[in-house]
């Protein structure tokens, strides 16, 4: 991958040159209190948009996966309906976009675009997008408390999926490193210097010195994958993180991995009929409710554990060769019962104490 | 596309969200991580709030009946027709012939019009919200014992609290984000202590759990208190400092006795008691109690309260009362006025000052001086046939009142108008129907459960047609003949600040400033008050109220073992008319009506497997006096001995209801059935 150097004060020219090239740029601001979110970047607007800002909340996934969006309309003209799909996708350039949410629109592509079955939907507006990624260098603002991507091994710094990358040397510098031509061709830009062996390294200490700020560190991350895989945890560990599920689907919708949505028809006019997709949660009881009327995963800890089992058993893992959690720790602000991603690795640790004993007890008795 | 802070209007939380839109569409929608009520949680209503307003049911514009049916009219026509109607039934039959009521759900700007409109333009003091039929037991009680009538703490604050008692009220599906409050305390050392009949999913989390049998709730209360008082753990410094008529009550609990409370109420005696020392022992302890259906009448309230101010848990961060209020601006509607016995403010209709007060600020006619109708005697049965028209905002009491049916007294009615997003079922039987404008399509202010008054933001412009309920009024108003002349919610919200002192500081600008303000926001502290008796507790305003013990427990009848819970508890949002128009809130309620399409009444899976009962099994419930079909729905959630009956199975409960000597909300008594299978 080729890198430059730029300086810090020209970094939002990149921005300036996407809106140039007719790309909408959408970006991350400030909002009320430590509030932050991403939004189009307008002439107004642009010198607001921040480089180092907690990641917002709602995550830039939205831009390939709408929270509601129209896939067609069907309208009766005459007694015959027409139906007319709604493909809709901008040429957007995401500026600012987070290692995690990266590695998660990553794995989306994955479900949606990997295998068999390709969503034109979400194909079409995915090719449009062009993704510029800052990595997360500021240990007061960039990293929240809920962070934990060191254990997801999806950051602090990306290592691909990105057409454009963006980190900060500290010095008034930014290194830039080109993931794609597209990303590349941005070099062209006289912004852009060539840099020296000082600057990777320079990069290299810093990423070594922001791993270490994390304050989140669910260590047991692989182990419980393999717990997980196996079936090694009991029902009463799965019951004390179902009573703590409020079912607001929250952890779901603020996921940058999360896939699942439902589609429903309502009638708009006295002739017209438009098909929408939502996104869904595995939180509600009506996401497993068959049409007979039966309910697989009737129980909340149920439709809990089918969260963990979706994000951590291989056999997912296998299928979409990364694990559906990118660590970014939304889930576990978002979560009114603490049952995010990290409290739930920990609990899962703190059971084993009991599965282990359950385990064929050791023979202590020497032998003859 | 842009990013808008606003308030949830869902329910009584009041938690801060954004709103993401592109143009004139709401597309997105996500919770503020600062906002100090929710800090980053929302609920499944809040996170599809965008659903809804994008959806194609609005009516666009007013609705006149002409030769039986309902047509399209003009605003002049409608408004016109209104207030000729009102003019001419007033002057024949007198100015209480007409009744107001509103939804929980107004803004704090058209409640206060209502009640203007109701008292200053037409002279009646018959105005009421749609939840007083069960709710107004905590007002009087409140204002009585602690000298204001809301929660006195803040939400947020539960996160200081030792200990949490959650009184009835599930939590997880009604009010989920202090669910979230209460189950991080608990995460983080908090003790919690549930009492409920039903095994709700808070209650999983309790360290004490006392399941009572229904009905019970004085005795249980009562024997904590004589508990705390055996022990001397009472707070005899605060208590001797700021409560009056201490002596009048301890000598009323000397009259309790834990072994009896734990026999009448069904729970061990050791539970009641540790309950009562851990309450006690606190530093800091919060009560948290519903005011809807399922309350209990008022001796339980006092009953908690008198508990708070035996153990000093008034007037610290993380102790207190808290009243909660399900309905997103119950408080508020209260807090302006919509009340048959209270003026804006809470001041009593009887009072000649306050009443003086009010006609000097409107500068209108004499107001009425005594207390009006409230909501039920007029939609049972029109106040005894005096009442010949009822103005409807944003109320659908067809939909949602429980304890009779509303359409037999609309029918009766000369005049019904009806102010609605949606053609409701109340809409139906109107003689006029007036479109209005929706959340996020007006800047308003609502009062949350713990006393926020927050704005929620203007986000899109309405469809063309409807109208602000705001101006609606002011334009009633003056064809009345009166002098009004609002340009704003904003200018009407300074005529509150006159009107109501505790909302002396709230305008529009100041709310906007923060997170909302708690009241009371007044000239002297603009900021608002977190807690009340922030500041200390000024001489004795804290009152002890005596309850006696009542000399009959609740036997239960050898023929009729089972007692009837009441509640809305369940499913309640459904009753909410915005639910039905976001597809993940319809597909989450449509789960259990398809699962019981006839509706269901809870028996605990003991019970069933006794009376060889199955899920889904046809029942029929039998008491003293008839019986009522219905389905059963086996779960371990309700106690051993109890049927719960939701009222949102309307006709279950009301066939029960009607077939029975009982007054549902204001029971004294629980009622006892029999089981068969039908």
């Amino acid at each position: 991958m080729r890198a430059r150097i730029l300086n810090r004060a020209d970094v939002l020219q990149i921005v300036d040159l996407l809106r140039a090239q007719g790309y909408e740029v959408i970006a991350p601001f400030c909002g009320r209190g430590r509030d932050s979110f991403f939004d189009t970047v307008t002439d107004e607007n642009r010198g607001q948009v921040q480089l180092h800002v907690p990641n917002p909340y709602y995550p830039p996934k939205r831009y390939v996966l709408p929270h509601i969006e129209r896939l067609l309309k069907m309208r009766r003209d005459d007694g015959h309906w027409q139906i007319e799909p709604t493909l809709d996708a901008p040429k957007r350039a995401l500026f600012g976009v987070r290692s995690c949410d990266l590695a998660g629109i990553w794995h989306l592509d994955r479900f949606y675009l990997g295998r068999e079955f390709r969503d034109p939907y979400y194909e079409r507006r995915r090719r449009n997008v062009l993704l510029v990624n800052v990595v997360c260098t500021d240990t007061e603002r960039d990293i929240s408390d809920e962070c934990f991507c060191v254990c997801a091994d999806t950051g602090p710094a990306a290592r691909d999926h990105f057409d454009l990358q963006l980190m900060d040397l500290h010095d008034g510098e930014f290194m830039a490193v080109a993931g794609t031509p597209a990303g590349e061709a941005l070099f062209a830009s006289p912004i852009f210097r060539n840099g020296t062996a000082a600057h990777a390294e320079k990069r290299r200490a810093i990423l070594t010195e922001v791993r270490k700020r994390f304050k989140n560190t669910t260590s047991w991350f692989p182990a419980t994958v393999r717990y997980v895989s196996q079936g090694r945890i009991l029902d009463k560990t799965w019951e004390e993180i179902g009573n703590r599920c409020l079912e607001c689907g929250g952890c779901t919708y603020v996921c940058p991995a999360c896939t699942c949505f439902t589609v429903s028809d309502r009638q708009v006019a006295p002739n017209e009929i438009e098909r929408v997709r939502i996104w869904d949660a595995c939180a509600l009881g009506g996401f497993t409710r068959m049409a007979g009327g039966h309910n697989p995963r009737k129980a909340v800890h149920d439709r809990r554990n089918r969260r963990f089992f979706r994000k951590l058993a291989h056999y997912f893992i296998q299928r979409e060769l990364s694990v559906a959690c990118m660590g970014c720790g939304r889930c576990a602000a978002v979560c009114h019962g603490d049952i995010g991603m990290p409290s739930v690795v920990e609990m899962i640790r703190r059971a084993t104490a009991e599965t282990d004993r359950i385990e064929p007890a050791i023979e202590m008795k020497a032998q003859p | 596309m842009a990013h808008h802070l606003t308030t949830c209007t869902f329910c009584g939380v009041g938690c801060g969200l954004y709103l993401e839109t592109d143009g004139n569409r709401v597309i997105g929608v996500y919770p503020s991580m600062s906002h100090p009520t929710n800090e980053g949680r929302i609920c499944l209503r809040g996170w599809n709030v965008h659903e809804i307003a994008s959806s194609p049911d609005r009516l666009r514009t007013p609705l006149l009946r002409a030769n039986g049916a309902l047509r399209p009219a003009s605003w002049e026509e409608a408004l016109g027709f209104i207030a000729q109607r009102l003019t001419a039934i007033r002057d024949q039959h007198g100015p209480d012939a007409l009744a107001f009521l509103n939804s929980p759900r107004c803004s704090n700007e058209e409640s206060y019009l209502l009640q203007k409109l109701a008292r200053a333009v037409i002279g009646t003091n018959n105005v009421d919200h749609g939840a007083g039929v069960y709710t107004n037991n905590s007002t009087p009680t409140l204002l009585q014992m602690l000298g204001v009538p809301a929660t006195t703490n803040s939400i947020g604050e539960l996160a200081q609290s030792e200990v949490i008692v959650v009184d009835g009220v599930d939590l997880a599906l009604q009010l989920p984000t202090i669910g979230g409050w209460v189950l991080r305390a608990k995460q983080r050392g908090a003790k919690l202590i549930v009492i409920d009949a039903r095994r709700h999913r808070v209650a999983e989390s309790a360290d004490i759990f006392l399941q009572n049998k229904p009905g019970t709730r004085v005795w249980l209360y009562g024997a904590m208190a004589k508990v705390i008082v055996d022990r001397g753990s009472m707070n005899r410094a605060f208590i001797q400092a700021h409560c009056r008529d201490y002596e009048s009550w301890l000598e009323k609990v000397r009259e309790y006795d834990l072994l009896a409370a734990a026999d009448i109420c069904g729970v061990p005696a050791e539970l009641i008691e540790a309950a009562a020392v851990t309450y006690a022992r606190a530093g800091a302890a919060a009560i948290l109690y519903s005011t809807g259906v399922e309350v209990r009448g008022e001796r339980s309230i006092q009953s908690l309260v008198n508990l708070a101010l035996l153990t000093g848990n008034i007037g610290k961060p993380g102790a207190g009362v808290f009243a909660l209020t399900e309905h997103n601006n119950l408080q508020g509607v209260c807090d302006m006025g919509v009340l048959p016995d209270r003026l804006p403010g809470y001041e009593p209709v009887a009072s000649a000052d306050a009443r003086d007060r009010l006609r000097a600020l409107w500068r209108g006619n004499a107001l009425p001086g005594t207390p009006g109708l409230s909501s039920r005697p007029i939609l049972e049965h029109r106040g005894g046939g005096r009442v010949r028209g009822v103005w409807f905002c944003r109320y659908d009491p067809v939909t949602t009142a429980p304890f009779c049916d509303v359409v037999d007294t609309l029918k009766e009615l000369e005049l019904v108008v009806v102010q609605h997003l949606f053609m409701t079922a109340t809409a139906r039987h109107a003689h006029v129907v007036l479109p209005l404008v929706a959340f996020g399509e007006e800047e308003v202010t609502f009062t949350s459960t713990d006393r926020r008054i927050q704005l929620a933001a203007k986000v899109i412009e309405p469809p063309s047609g409807p109208r602000p309920a705001w101006q609606q009024f002011t334009q009633i108003g003056r064809a009345l003949g009166a002098d009004w002349h609002y340009a704003s919610t904003a200018e009407v919200m300074e005529e509150i600040a006159q009107a109501v002192p505790l909302y002396a500081g709230a305008s529009h600008a100041n709310l906007a400033q923060d997170y909302g303000r708690q009241w009371p926001c007044t000239k002297d502290k603009p900021l608002g008050t977190r807690f009340l008796y922030e500041d200390g507790i000024p001489g004795q305003p804290l009152q002890f109220v005596p309850v006696p013990r009542r000399t009959v427990p609740p036997g239960v009848p050898a023929d009729f073992p089972l007692a009837l819970v009441f509640g809305f508890s369940l499913y309640y949002w459904h009753r909410n008319v915005l639910v039905q128009h976001s597809e993940t809130l319809k597909r989450e309620l449509r789960v259990l009506l398809l699962d019981y399409p006839e509706g269901f009444v809870e028996i605990n899976d003991e019970d069933a497997r006794r009376l060889e009962i199955r899920d889904g099994a046809h029942i029929r419930l039998v008491t003293s006096q008839g019986a009522s079909e219905t389905t059963a729905r086996v779960t371990r959630e309700v106690r051993i001995g109890t049927v719960f009956v939701p009222f949102f199975v309307s006709e279950v409960a009301r066939q029960i209801a009607c077939a029975l000597p009982v007054e549902v909300g204001t029971r004294g008594n629980p009622v006892y059935v029999r089981l068969e299978k039908a």
